[in-house]
């Protein structure tokens, strides 16, 4: 994991004994961390530092954490990772609408925090697209200047809202895609709190890939968050 | 005699007789001085006064009394005219024809009253069936109904409709006003300047109406346009408990209803009084049982809390002692073993604390649950790929048809109940045990959803009661590092929040089937511009 070593992480955190036990992982594991408690410090911290990748707890003492979220927004894509409470899914969708990318529930083990922060680090280098104009993710391709998809090298026939909804996550793979984040760049801010849309739409793409799929499990590629929405599960890169 | 006439002229009050009656009269009067004419010029007949007789009886038999007496003394007189020397005069110069004359009168009147009582009881028969069926009506509603909120407007509407009033509404008592209950008509009440309240007497006496000014409406324009309205209202009591009022308007100057009226309203206010207690005495039984059942569940939680949240909090304590000793030389393989203990029953605590959690929201009634429509594939394809380590190497099928319809549901709380279920296998069942989970629509609106290992099952006997709060299989003793008992009963709690059903039975390969019944969405919108 050559590219995430050495990185700058801003670690928002108001317990002293989770901070630092996160700190002197991460310190471990070779990432250069910066502390805060509160949200007036990290703002500081933003501003002088201006770190790679940022984890952020959201009940802080002076201010809720979407605050910095949106304040970082502003000048930034520096991938935010949320810790978060259990049972507060209305928090997370909150602060993943804010502009955070993703989050994981508190009580967390180490090695999954790490895992997320890794995969965040990676993907901060752009769009998935390569140079040919087409997005692969395991064994689905859609070729953006032709409008086509593939499914193990088999065209499989989409709606035009299909499509767009396809193409919409498979360009940001790893990526946690908020409900409203996907409606509104499918069907517009209009659509933004009819969800049923969305999961109908998702089971009928669902069941194309899969009916063109050898082995029947091309769907197995997105993701449900249960209440939060989806994600493109990140295909291993192939060995080399 | 005119005693008697008196005295049956009093049982029947003039009301305005209809055009049909005044012409019938007329017609049944003109026709029998026709036949009188024929029998007396042609069959010598010498006194046909019969036949008028005949003409009294039919008007009294359909117009009533008055019509009748009326139609008496018009023949009375047209014979005195037409038949009697010297024809075409009142005046009448033989005393045979006076008697016979005056005794023609007395008979055609007594003829015309009783032809008149006949229809008068056949309409007092008939509106005293209407009432007995309205009444009954009224009870059958009443004793029907769970509750007399369910009923309260088809009552209203009946008393409208039956008593013939403009608007009826029922009001609650209740502080510091009334509320309302039902009501037949729409809109702002109508703010009356009389009430009639209806008192009702003690013994066989009839309630009367008391006329009042209504205290509550201010003097001044009436902002409703109230001063074509009268009100009159009837109390909802019973055991000297007021329970609330019955209220009805009428237009201004028709007086208080009558008897009939009165009568049904007044027994329908009785009924309703009885329903309204019964359904205090039901809530108070219910919120009872309530308060007993938490104080249960408080002390059981409390028992249980002390004995499984410790152990792992022992546990933790005692490993994280001996990572801490400067005396205890351990190796670099001990301390990582020792920190994999305080992890292991750490998330043990989590799961603990997540179930109270849960259990006490699902208590509370705190649980609001988000319905979407959902594919229950994708549900279950993130439950078991999150509990994939708690599985550990048991063989999981999943079976769902590809045409399975999309259910609504909260995405949260399924997926916890998938959890806390292969939480429980992973717990119950012997490593490699395998599983299978399918889903087939049941019964109407409905998809079942099954959970199937191949472990070593529940007994049968524990199976009614296996969802049941702190219910351990095999007792306390047996079941002390099994959970507190309460995974299964937050499965249920949570699935019925989502209108569903939770279910287990013995599975066919020996093992514990769950069975979750869950509502199917809603057909999905059609592809509308793709």
């Amino acid at each position: 994991m050559a590219s995430t070593s050495g990185a700058h992480v801003l670690l928002v955190e108001d317990d002293p004994t989770t901070r630092r036990s996160i700190v002197v992982n991460l310190d471990a594991h070779g990432y250069h961390v910066a502390e805060a408690a509160d949200v007036r410090s990290a703002m500081l911290s933003w501003e002088t530092s201006r770190p790679d990748v940022i984890l952020l707890d959201l009940g802080l003492p002076d201010a809720d954490g979407s605050v910095l979220i949106r304040r970082v927004r502003r000048d930034a894509t520096t991938p935010i990772l949320v810790l978060s409470a259990r049972n507060k899914e209305t928090d997370k969708v909150t602060a993943l609408e804010a502009g955070a990318d993703d989050y994981v529930t508190k009580p967390f083990g180490l090695p999954e925090l790490r895992a997320r922060v890794g995969a965040l680090l990676r993907r901060a280098g752009g769009p998935a697209a390569d140079a040919s104009g087409s997005v692969a993710v395991g064994s689905v391709v859609i070729d953006i200047a032709r409008r086509e998809v593939t499914v193990s090298g088999h065209p499989i026939e989409l709606t035009p809202r299909e499509y767009e909804l396809l193409k919409t996550m498979l360009s940001q793979p790893g990526r946690l895609l908020t409900r409203g984040r996907l409606l509104r760049a499918v069907w517009g801010s209009a659509y933004d709190s009819e969800a049923h849309y969305l999961h109908v739409y998702v089971s009928r793409l669902r069941r194309k890939l899969d009916a063109a799929d050898p082995t029947g499990r091309a769907s197995s590629l997105i993701v449900a968050e249960p209440g939060i929405g989806y994600r493109i599960a990140e295909v291993e890169p192939p060995p080399i | 005699m005119p005693a008697l006439l008196a005295r049956f002229l009093t049982y029947a009050r003039p009301s305005r007789p209809s055009n049909v009656t005044v012409g019938l009269g007329l017609g049944s009067i003109v026709i029998a001085t026709l036949l009188a004419a024929v029998l007396e010029s042609e069959t010598q007949v010498p006194d046909a006064s019969g036949v008028y007789l005949v003409a009294v009886a039919i008007v009294g038999s359909v117009g009533g009394t008055w019509p009748a007496v009326a139609t008496a003394l018009a023949s009375f007189l047209a014979y005195d005219v037409l038949f009697i020397e010297p024809r075409f005069s009142v005046l009448i110069v033989e005393p045979t024809d006076w008697l016979n004359l005056a005794l023609f009168l007395v008979i055609a009147v007594a003829v015309g009253r009783l032809a008149a009582l006949g229809r008068e009881r056949a309409a007092e028969a008939n509106r005293r069936a209407r009432e007995a069926t309205d009444l009954f009506d009224v009870s059958r509603l009443l004793a029907t109904a769970d509750s007399t909120a369910d009923v309260a407007a088809q009552i209203v509407e009946k008393l409208g409709h039956e008593a013939r009033l403009e608007r009826v509404w029922i009001d609650l008592e209740g502080a510091p006003r009334e509320r309302p209950l039902a009501d037949t008509g729409t809109g702002p009440r109508p703010s009356p300047t009389v009430v009639s309240t209806l008192a009702r007497m003690p013994g066989d006496e009839p309630a009367r109406w008391v006329r009042a000014h209504d205290p509550l409406v201010r003097r001044g324009p009436a902002p409703h346009g109230g001063g074509d309205h009268d009100a009159i209202r009837v109390r909802i009591e019973t055991g000297g408990t007021v329970y609330g009022s019955i209220w009805a308007i009428r237009a201004t100057g028709t007086g208080p209803p009558d008897p009939e009226a009165t009568r049904l309203v007044s027994l329908a206010a009785d009924q309703l009084a009885l329903a309204l207690r019964r359904d205090r005495l039901r809530q108070e039984a219910t919120s009872v049982e309530v308060a007993r059942r938490s104080d249960a569940l408080k002390s059981a939680l409390l028992d249980s809390v002390s004995h499984d949240l410790r152990t792992p909090l022992a546990s933790i304590r005692v490993t994280a002692g001996n990572l801490a000793d400067p005396t205890m030389a351990l190796s670099s393989d001990a301390v990582r073993e020792a920190a994999e203990t305080i992890d292991t029953e750490a998330q043990r605590l989590d799961r603990l604390v997540t179930s109270v959690l849960d259990l006490s929201r699902i208590e509370s009634g705190a649980l609001e649950p988000d319905l979407q429509v959902y594919d229950l594939r994708e549900l279950v394809d993130a439950a078991t790929a999150r509990l994939r380590t708690t599985l550990g190497d048991r063989p999981v099928t999943v079976d769902l048809p590809d045409d399975l319809p999309l259910v609504r549901v909260d995405a949260v709380l399924l997926d916890a109940v998938l959890a806390n279920l292969l939480e429980n296998i992973g717990r119950h069942t012997p490593p490699g045990t395998p599983l299978e989970i399918r889903a087939a629509p049941s019964e109407r609106g409905r998809i079942t959803l099954t959970i199937e290992d191949s472990g070593p099952g529940v007994a049968d006997m524990h199976l009614a009661r296996l969802f049941d709060k702190f219910y351990r299989v095999g007792g306390p003793a047996e079941g002390a590092r099994r959970g507190m008992g309460i995974g299964l009963s937050v499965v249920r709690g949570m699935v019925e929040a989502l209108g569903g059903t939770a279910t287990a039975r013995r599975s066919q390969r020996g093992g514990l089937t769950i069975e979750l019944r869950l509502p199917i969405a809603p057909e999905p919108p059609p592809e509308a511009n793709g």
